[in-house]
């Protein structure tokens, strides 16, 4: 009896500590992969909050506090992501949570989070469902400021098929759940031009030798491959059309620039293409101040994911910007300021002005994404004309 | 026709590299009658080895084939330290204690921890390994093959060449071959049945290391490189038998081409699967697998 009385009084002593310490601070958590085969995608996200947490606390903070990183290494696993969740929620008190990468991670996590009715930002997880997991909820706690799959599907067929004119597309996709709604995505999107893929081939994560899925696309006939997997496989398939001296051109989602894409291709994923919500070019003030500041802070001379950084960067500003009208760290309030946001916040993708409504959970819209191209080992804009200009921020259209 | 001789070709080259990893398992189960199942972690630490040898040489402007030749000596000696250490902490013991299931345990864990050390190390990203050769590939008769492919397949026939000759002519293959035989009876003539099983790990080991640094300049070097390669192998060397080195080349190299030949006439969702249907059909009708000789335990 008495050592229970013991324990209670240590429990308590101690939750009165933390209550103290959490009171000089809000604390933000921040979850992603930071080993693993997406991390570069996982650091330069952590990077770019990093560098906007940074910005607003020499600011002053917010609500006169300073905001504080919970960053935990979900590992891209869905198990490790949930026990973070729950450690965020329940140990470390966050007001709200950035992040995801893996659209499976972002899945099984996020059901904690929209119980504790705190709000999560997915800044770089692309599948469609994760901004409305639950329909029938009364009130939903995920937000995005990411390309959604259902945007990067319709604009790599509307790409390959209205602007390019190619008429015999061959989907390559990986067996993950990435890999094979993306591919679903996309053969919806060219239905609804009429067109069929001539091929819609599938590889495991792993798989070394893709001769057999590249000359399945080629004696089909196909005049462009399209493509939903990540890095390594996809520069496997790059390589098998160079060994079988075949190149048409490649189109896919965002992930043809993932570094290890780029750097393990080499030459032959030249003129690979994707939708990019921000290419590394300092096209406007804002973003040559957020590109110099990255590099002073994190050296090189290349983001290892340039969209991961910019979406992490925008998306710690957003939520600033959401705790500071809505004075107050409630999850509840949070979440209403995030629906009708009054202050225009000016990010680095573009300027989001009323970026979510009760019922639109997505701050990047159709317009704004551009494609990529990879030239010698970086991405640069496929048409430059996309860019120029006014048209350097493009901003979602009222609804 | 000539995609019919491309997929072949290629299924080939896969094979091969199944084949020498199969290898390895067939030199430890002929001594001791244990397996390393690590095995794709020893081609895994080869292939990295490899990597950070070559990346240095090449840093001292020697060329890229140069300095794959030298790297070779480097990446054998590794293989055959890392299997010894392998059966000193992980089979040793479980041998000497007549343990059943204790070596199983101890090369996963070994597998697993060896993993985790190379993720450490080298990070978990997929590394891209300079090639020797170039990587224009080579058309012969339409049937393209890139130059390193040739290369796998004639540097894994060799390394296999060569460990059966040393096995059968050198005075430490009879040693093999007794010890294989009858462990007591040979232990009671004065063979070092110890160090010979130790020495058959760390061939073994050298195999896989030497696996690993074939097919790495045509795939990509990490940390998790060696598991679907090592599961295969584990494959092959049922289907070909334990106990016969033609059992894991022709094994490896009809799981190789039956891959490619699936993937393309019947669907690149079904590739695996024929191989592990072989796998099943081997298992009931001849357990010892298809070149194996039906080993009878007397009890």
């Amino acid at each position: 009896m008495k050592r229970s009385l013991f324990a209670i009084a240590i429990l308590a002593s101690t939750a009165l500590t933390s209550a103290a310490f959490a009171a000089d601070t809000i604390k933000i958590g921040l979850s992603g992969p930071f080993t693993g085969g997406s991390s570069s995608m996982g650091v330069s996200m952590r990077d770019g909050v990093k560098l906007a947490i940074a910005e607003i606390n020499k600011a002053g903070g917010v609500l006169g506090k300073q905001l504080q990183i919970v960053e935990r290494d979900d590992e891209a696993k869905n198990d490790v992501g949930v026990q973070i969740a729950q450690e965020l929620i329940n140990k470390e008190q966050v007001v709200a949570t950035l992040g995801f990468i893996n659209t499976g991670v972002g899945q099984a996590s996020q059901r904690f989070y929209q119980e504790a009715e705190i709000p999560v930002i997915n800044n770089v997880a692309t599948g469609s469902v994760l901004t409305h997991q639950w329909p029938d909820a009364k009130a939903n706690y995920v937000f995005r400021n990411a390309a959604s799959d259902t945007i990067q599907s319709v604009m790599i067929a509307e790409e390959a098929v209205k602007r390019q004119g190619f008429k015999k597309p061959a989907i390559l996709a990986d067996s993950t759940n990435y890999g094979q709604l993306g591919q679903k995505d996309l053969t919806d999107a060219l239905a609804k031009m009429d067109v069929k893929p001539v091929a819609t081939e599938k590889f495991n994560i792993g798989d070394t030798d893709m001769t057999a899925q590249v000359l399945k696309a080629k004696e089909a006939g196909a005049d462009v491959i399209l493509t939903y997997a990540i890095g390594p496989e996809l520069a496997q398939i790059a390589n098998a059309m160079a060994k079988l001296g075949w190149k048409v051109p490649m189109i896919g989602s965002w992930t043809l620039s993932m570094a290890s894409f780029i750097d393990t291709s080499g030459p032959n994923g030249d003129g690979a293409m994707m939708p990019q919500t921000f290419i590394e070019a300092p096209t406007t003030p804002k973003r040559k101040e957020f590109i110099e500041a990255y590099h002073k802070a994190y050296g090189g001379d290349r983001m290892p994911s340039p969209v991961s950084a910019a979406q992490g960067y925008d998306s710690a500003w957003l939520l600033a910007a959401a705790i500071t009208q809505a004075k107050s760290t409630d999850g509840r309030k949070i979440k209403d300021a995030l629906e009708n946001l009054q202050t225009k916040v000016e990010g680095v993708v573009t300027v989001y002005d009323k970026p979510y409504s009760a019922t639109d959970h997505e701050a990047i819209s159709a317009n704004i994404p551009v494609f990529g191209l990879v030239k010698g080992g970086r991405v640069v804009p496929a048409h430059p004309e996309d860019v120029a200009g006014d048209k350097a921020v493009r901003i979602k259209p009222k609804s | 026709m000539n995609i019919l001789a491309q997929l072949i070709v290629s299924g080939v080259v896969v094979g091969m590299i199944y084949g020498v990893i199969a290898f390895g398992y067939q030199l430890t189960f002929a001594t001791s009658k244990t397996l390393n199942f690590g095995q794709g972690e020893a081609l895994m630490l080869g292939a990295l080895v490899g990597l950070t040898t070559i990346n240095f040489l090449i840093g001292q402007q020697i060329g890229a084939f140069a300095a794959y030749l030298l790297m070779l000596p480097v990446v054998l000696a590794f293989g055959l330290m890392q299997g010894a250490v392998v059966e000193f902490l992980g089979v040793r013991q479980a041998i000497r204690t007549k343990s059943e299931a204790g070596w199983i345990m101890a090369t996963i864990a070994l597998g697993i921890i060896f993993k985790n050390l190379a993720e450490n190390i080298w990070g978990r990203d997929a590394l891209r390994f300079p090639s020797p050769l170039p990587e224009a590939a080579l058309s012969f008769a339409g049937v393209r093959i890139q130059p390193m492919e040739i290369c796998i397949v004639l540097g894994a026939l060799a390394l296999m060449i060569a460990v059966e000759i040393f096995n059968r002519r050198s005075i430490y293959g009879k040693a093999v071959v007794a010890t294989a035989n009858d462990r007591d009876a040979a232990g009671l003539m004065g063979i070092n049945t110890r160090l010979v099983i130790t020495f058959s790990y760390a061939l073994s080991s050298m195999a896989a290391a030497f696996a690993g640094v074939l097919v790495a300049p045509v795939t990509l070097t990490g940390a998790t490189m060696g598991a679907v390669l090592g599961l295969k192998a584990f494959a092959v060397a049922i289907i070909g038998g334990l106990s016969s080195g033609v059992g894991v080349v022709v094994g490896g190299l009809i799981l190789g081409i039956t891959e490619n030949l699936t993937g393309y006439y019947i669907s690149t969702g079904y590739k695996d699967v024929p191989g592990l249907v072989l796998l099943l059909l081997v298992l009931t009708f001849k357990p010892s697998g298809l070149f194996g000789s039906a080993a009878i335990k007397k009890v």
